[in-house]
């Protein structure tokens, strides 16, 4: 049975996911919920996701929410079977600090980060907002600080664990809108941090997904 | 080679993993910093926290940082060595729905606990004026997401059935914040009611508050 994936494409904690499925090589089918709107219907909270948030996957009848959990799942379940990508490492140590690096990207990359996607990306397409300056320039601030500290991280490294990992999966979809969206600089001028995100950008799954949102946003 | 526990025992954040450790009847030495600035000394941020944070775990010369990651690798590799606890079930299914129930907390209980930790505990001992409005807006706030946690537990003793690390992550703030005059918030909902008290039995998560309880006696105004 196939693997059904409740989300948008453009939101970027499902688009995470996605990433992840195609990293995997497992086959998919995206389910858009009809609204945003529809995401605090009772029906939705009493079978799909109790606060009302996307993505939700179903593996046949096993349901689970929450993109990172979502991620995890996927990977301890079916990496090496498809082909040889390893998300999460075998060894105990590795697979540690591959769990403290996803803590690093929740706690401190992405809080300025969203904030950063809402202003750009969100704000007055989806809800007629204009953008808040002040709040672009104070989350712009302060992810430079967290990139400086990333910058330090990747000396000598390829990717945030050494190989590629969930760890760097999980921030590659906000850092697309954010890097495509005026905000360049901040990995631009870190070439430890530039040697990374190009690495990431091209991966075939990121290249993909990718793609996949530039014409979403073209058509909306 | 005992583990070492860089932090404070009354920091929520390290009594996630000081509980853990307890859970597992694992040994370990708490090493309390000089103090909070010395967290952004250059030293302790080239070998210890890259951001100047507590805990920080030392297991021989293994290094693991951010207190939910270190409790998942103290599970993954001590877990049924010395005890029965299981914190991550070792069935696939269970343990995803566990990190997916991390990550509930994570989202959606301790924001609004943090906020009020951060105005009944952290505000009121540097004797500076609380803030009424936020306090009642993330009891609003929590008092939906405890909604959710009443129906989430129907005919269960914990979050995923068995006792795991989803329910211990949130025990440290909730404690405070319990005792800080919000015990209604868990009260007034009988399967919350009864989860916070099977939680609040445990002997790993006893001792912990009993050691944290002594230190706020003994410093009011840290």
């Amino acid at each position: 049975m196939t693997i059904r994936l409740i989300g948008y494409s453009a939101s970027y904690p499902t688009l995470r996911v996605i990433i992840c499925l195609k990293e995997l090589g497992l086959p998919y089918e995206l389910e858009p919920p009809a609204s945003y709107q529809s995401l605090k219907d009772e029906d939705f909270i009493a079978n799909k996701h109790p606060f009302g948030k996307m993505p939700v996957l179903f593996d046949g009848d096993f349901r689970i929410t929450e993109s990172r959990a979502i991620c995890r799942y996927l990977a301890s379940k079916y990496q090496g079977k498809h082909n040889d990508i390893i998300l999460i490492p075998k060894d105990v140590h590795k697979a540690g600090l591959v769990d403290q690096f996803i803590s690093y990207e929740l706690s401190y990359y992405d809080p300025p980060l969203s904030k950063l996607v809402y202003q750009e990306k969100f704000a007055k397409k989806f809800f007629n907002k204009d953008p808040d300056p002040e709040i672009i320039k104070q989350a712009h601030e302060e992810l430079a600080k967290v990139l400086d500290v990333y910058e330090k991280l990747l000396e000598g490294k390829e990717y945030l664990n050494g190989e590629y990992s969930l760890a760097d999966l999980v921030l590659c979809p906000g850092t697309n809108y954010v890097y495509g969206a005026g905000h360049s600089d901040l990995w631009d001028n870190r070439p430890n941090v530039k040697n990374w995100w190009s690495r990431l950008c091209n991966r075939d799954a990121n290249k993909k997904s990718f793609e996949e949102i530039k014409s979403f946003w073209e058509n909306n | 080679m005992t583990i070492r526990l860089i932090g404070y025992s009354f920091s929520g954040i390290v009594m996630r993993v000081i509980i853990c450790l307890k859970e597992l009847c694992i040994p370990y030495e708490l090493d309390p910093p000089a103090s909070y600035k010395s967290l952004k000394d250059e030293d302790y941020i080239a070998n210890k926290h890259p951001f100047g944070k507590i805990p920080v775990l030392f297991d021989g010369d293994f290094k693991i940082t951010e207190s939910r990651a270190i409790c998942r690798y103290l599970a993954s590799k001590y877990q049924g060595k010395h005890n029965d606890t299981i914190l991550i079930p070792n069935n696939i299914h269970k343990a995803r729905l566990v990190d997916q129930f991390i990550s509930y907390e994570l989202s959606y209980y301790d924001p609004p606990l943090s906020k009020l930790i951060y105005q009944e505990k952290v505000i009121k001992s540097l004797n500076r004026d609380q803030d009424p409005e936020v306090i009642k807006q993330a009891h609003e706030e929590l008092a939906k997401v405890l909604d959710v946690f009443e129906k989430l537990l129907e005919g269960k003793e914990y979050l995923n059935g068995e006792y795991s690390l989803a329910d211990l992550f949130l025990c440290p703030s909730t404690y405070y914040v319990y005792d800080a005059g919000h015990s209604d918030l868990w009260d007034n909902r009988p399967n919350v009611k009864k989860w916070w008290n099977r939680l609040y039995n445990r002997d790993a998560v006893k001792k912990s508050f009993e050691d944290t309880k002594s230190f706020w006696e003994s410093n009011p105004k840290f």
